[in-house]
């Protein structure tokens, strides 16, 4: 396929002076939207009403151009991550960089578009340098860029007409590795923005729809995945000429006025039945959530002390439908820190839009309406919004998922009250995934990642029914935990010894979450060195998200194992069993069969894990919640899952449930239904004596939280959220207690 | 499927979960929901509790918020047990039982690494004083966290500019958090012992 490249004609902006810049163009969005409430001050959708058929054609034709780019781009130079899994996305955007279309993939990274059109707007590139038709722009900076992690990698491509731009194609890809200290594409342990990795602002890299020679020599010099970084950049950027081409043609058949005018109305349009989806699917009210995370850095940054310190991270949201969209706002979050948690407000969008476009998005066009339906509030000084420049942002991903979780949570117990109960469900956002950097015995040296826990996790329970396993990904339509051969290829000591999904491994209630996944990795011929770490949405210490739905229990969260020094070889040498997930290798080192010298079961970030031959890398994660009480869970669906193997334990079901069974001869489980009975209301007597009234418990605790009676990370984290007025006035008036109790903030 | 054209014993079934998969997909494939869902749910509902009092909404599985002949509008549970005030965080009300340790979270999260971790967490169940002594909530949160408010509904703009039909006793006082009379009682009620 030949690329139309139209730069002779486009022109480039800086070369005719009083041309409308970008600047001109961000501040007539900004006006005329806030002036009208309207998108663009667009208040009669004339091209669609006058003719309804053309305007369709018109998106139609945006549409498939994005759609064609990634289904096309792909399969032309990739990775593993975009090519298997589609960690990847294209779009097309307004001179401002609102979204206009989307293809299939990461549909929320829209968010971040406009971040770094504006910066690139403020900073002048289009007057000091110029843009020109078909140049490359590379982005993967937080700050500048909105980027949700350095991980993530974007190419702009900008279509210039008569000397203005008229508009930008997008990709956008998950990178296999970036360059940080710790290797693999979320730089855990990161404790400012420098041991981010490779992090760009927005760059120009490129003209006339090729990338520049140097730019080949970043990614040789700067990450440690050069061929698939580089395989990837070509995928971005072809998928982006694709587009650009598809556009330009576009204009020549419409012209530029009707497309001026379109793009707006478009965006306008999807606004307006956003709004629309809200009114007609939820309840206006306020809904409050929230989430732990914790952060254990105590003992593992000595280089760096002023980051040698454990925190736990409050995640704090509140939604309220409202009568032109939604609002969030996270004020009572914690304060940004020195660890690699920090968001900024263009990633937390990223983040919060999953939930949010999946609710309110599928019937309508997916652009920048979104944007501007959905009010948020990011207080500064927070971890979503951090007053400090240079905080990193690497592992981004890990925490603002809850936020996600929190608002998709809020949507749902909207939906819920308004009886579209088909949507209802538990929404946790657990994922894994693990990364690392090794050198094989020529001394060839390589970085990797595995996304296979972040392609596919499990999906909450309904409000009707269970949950399913694994299908379900919040950032992504289309779930695929990706083919195991593809990750060994990239990974050369790593070989599955195990994928499964994980007995038991979920929220109970009612209804039970979709259970979540294991893998077990043996190293075999290691070379000179591997190692890796293990970024997770979610790390078992604390539950994803810290408020159940219906009396059900939230999900458990990820967690790993490192064991180390092994009798594997003896074990294959004999024809035994090995372990296929991590409840068997757990049991199999309790009865003795597998032998370890160093056995570490990881609930927090692991540090660095160096392995040698015969050792084992077990992950657990994308566990998903429940939903309801768990005394009511239909008992033949106890049975059932008993004898098709979703839990391992009677004991535990019996004393989760309430059920009680008996197996047979041939080892089926089968019900007693009038002990069944009778344990039940048993268990509700137990109920009532374990219990207390909430006022006696509030008196005791009361006194625990007016000596502080917490753990330090506990005690730490109540002295950042109070530091914000509104969780600050909600602590202070529950617990009753005055002005002068001060939770110390260690940092001041 | 046609706007408006959701049959009641599907919204039943959904209730009850029984519905088929099928019927499932059908509803989740709708492009436009249903306009009149709300009423038809309010319909089920109310035939399906033992009680007479007007569900105005239904805030989690077994909760309801009511409109009283008083003219109150509050908390009630499947079972009859009434937690009152709506504005007032219903969990305020209820029997409560915290797990703190690993052999507690280990009742109800399975295998062992995937319990919260104690002195970080704790584990929160919220339970109906009433007759079933039903679980109503579940929390997992740092010690010292305040009771969460899940859901305070604003009623009148839902029922005026949502739903597009007024209730009768609409008032600005009734979309205002009431918590803090309830722990203001309680101190005034701890410090008079």
């Amino acid at each position: 396929m030949a690329l139309d490249y139209r730069g002779s004609q486009g022109g480039k902006t800086a070369a005719v002076p009083g041309h409308r810049t970008l600047r001109d163009s961000v501040e007539e969005r900004d006006r005329t939207t806030a002036a009208t409430g309207h998108y663009y001050g667009v208040t009669e959708l004339t091209l669609r009403d006058s003719d309804p058929i053309k305007y369709e054609r018109f998106y139609a034709r945006l549409h498939s151009a994005v759609l064609a780019a990634r289904e096309s781009a792909r399969f032309v130079a990739a990775s593993p991550g975009s090519r298997e899994m589609g960690e990847c996305l294209w779009g097309l955007t307004t001179p401002e960089g609102d979204t206009l279309a989307v293809s299939l993939g990461f549909l929320s990274h829209t968010a971040i578009f406009p971040v770094s059109v504006r910066y690139m707007a403020s900073k002048d590139y289009d007057v000091n340098d110029g843009i020109d038709d078909g140049d490359v722009f590379a982005v993967s900076d937080g700050l500048t860029g909105g980027v949700p992690h350095p991980g993530d990698f974007y190419t702009f491509v900008p279509i210039v007409v008569d000397e203005e731009v008229v508009g930008w194609s997008v990709g956008i890809n998950h990178l296999m590795e970036n360059g940080a200290p710790v290797a693999g594409s979320w730089a855990t342990f990161s404790v400012d923005t420098f041991m981010d990795g490779f992090v760009c602002p927005p760059m120009k890299t490129g003209t006339k729809l090729r990338q520049s020679q140097w730019w080949k020599a970043l990614w040789e010099r700067r990450t440690r995945a050069a061929t698939m970084n580089i395989l990837d950049d070509k995928m971005r950027l072809a998928g982006c000429a694709m587009i650009h081409e598809a556009t330009h043609r576009l204009i020549d058949e419409f012209g530029i006025d009707y497309y001026k005018r379109a793009i707006r109305e478009v965006i306008e349009e999807s606004r307006r039945m956003i709004v629309d989806n809200i009114k007609q699917t939820t309840v206006p009210g306020t809904y409050t959530g929230c989430a732990f995370r914790l952060v254990k850095y105590k003992g593992l940054q000595n280089i760096w002390s002023h980051a040698d310190k454990n925190t736990l991270i409050h995640v704090r949201g509140s939604v309220e439908p409202g009568q032109e969209g939604l609002s969030l706002d996270t004020e009572g979050s914690s304060k940004w820190g020195y660890h690699s948690y920090n968001a900024t407000p263009g990633g937390t969008d990223c983040a919060v839009f999953l939930g949010m476009i999946n609710s309110f998005g599928h019937n309508t066009k997916v652009t920048a309406g979104i944007d501007l339906a959905i009010e948020r509030n990011y207080p500064s000084g927070s971890i979503y919004n951090p007053d400090n420049e240079y905080t990193s942002n690497a592992n981004l991903w890990a925490q603002t998922i809850a936020i996600n979780s929190v608002g998709f949570n809020a949507v749902n117990r909207a939906m819920f009250s308004r009886g579209y109960l088909e949507e209802v469900f538990s929404v946790d956002g657990n994922w894994g995934a693990f990364q690392g950097a090794g050198t094989t015995e020529d001394g060839t040296s390589y970085g990797f990642t595995n996304f296979e826990w972040l392609g596919g996790t499990g999906r909450g329970a309904y409000c009707y029914k269970d949950g399913e396993p694994l299908i379900w990904a919040a950032w992504s339509q289309i779930a695929t935990i990706g083919d195991a051969e593809e990750f060994e290829s990239t990974v050369p000591p790593l070989f599955y010894l195990g994928r499964k999904l994980l007995k038991g491994y979920c929220g109970h209630g009612k209804y039970r979450g979709g259970v979540g996944n294991s893998a077990v990795h043996w190293i075999v011929q290691p070379g000179k060195h591997v190692a890796l770490t293990r970024p997770n949405g979610g790390l078992s210490c604390t539950t994803a998200v810290g408020v159940g739905m219906s009396g059900g229990y939230p999900a458990p969260s990820s967690f790993m194992i490192s064991a180390r020094g092994t009798n594997m070889s003896e074990i294959i040498a004999e024809g035994g069993e090995t372990p296929r997930d991590a409840r068997e290798l757990l049991e199999m080192v309790d009865d003795g069969r597998l032998k370890v010298e160093n056995l570490e079961i990881w609930k927090t970030d692991c540090p660095e894990l160096a392995f040698d031959e015969n050792d084992l890398f077990v992950d657990a994660a994308g566990a998903s919640g429940g939903w309801g009480d768990p005394l009511e869970r239909e008992p033949s669906a106890v049975i059932e899952d008993l004898n098709e193997g979703w839990v391992t334990s009677y004991d535990f079901v019996k004393n989760l449930h309430g059920v009680v069974a008996t197996q047979n001869k041939e080892g089926e489980w089968q019900l007693d239904e009038s002990s069944t009975v009778a344990l039940r209301e048993e268990m509700r007597n137990k109920r009532r004596q374990e219990s207390v009234s909430v006022f006696d418990w509030w008196s005791n605790e009361r006194e625990k939280v007016l000596k502080k009676d917490f753990v330090p990370e506990v005690n730490q984290m109540y002295a950042e959220s109070l530091s914000f007025d509104k969780f600050d006035r909600e602590f202070r008036d529950f617990w009753q207690v005055p002005e002068d109790l001060v939770f110390e903030n260690e940092e001041e | 499927m046609a706007e408006s054209q959701v049959d009641k014993d599907l919204i039943r079934q959904l209730v009850e979960g029984d519905i088929s998969e099928d019927n499932v997909t059908r509803l989740q494939k709708m492009s436009r929901k249903d306009k009149d869902r709300f009423f038809q749910y309010v319909e089920v509902l109310q035939e399906k509790v033992p009680w007479d009092e007007k569900i105005l909404l239904r805030i989690s599985d077994k909760l309801y918020v009511v409109a009283t002949q008083e003219g109150d509008r509050i908390v009630k549970c499947e079972c009859g047990h009434e937690f009152g005030d709506y504005r007032e965080n219903w969990k305020l009300q209820c029997r409560i039982r915290v797990r703190k340790t690993l052999e507690e979270f280990k009742e109800v999260y399975d295998p062992e690494p995937a319990c919260p971790e104690p002195g970080w967490q704790e584990i929160r169940e919220y339970f109906c004083p009433g007759e079933h002594a039903a679980q109503l909530a579940v929390e997992v949160v740092s010690p010292g966290y305040p009771i969460v408010f899940e859901m305070l509904p604003d009623l009148d703009v839902f029922y005026r500019d949502y739903l597009g039909r007024p209730l009768s006793d609409e008032s600005s006082q009734w979309y205002k958090d009431q918590t803090t009379n309830v722990t203001q009682s309680w101190r005034s009620r701890r410090e008079a012992h």
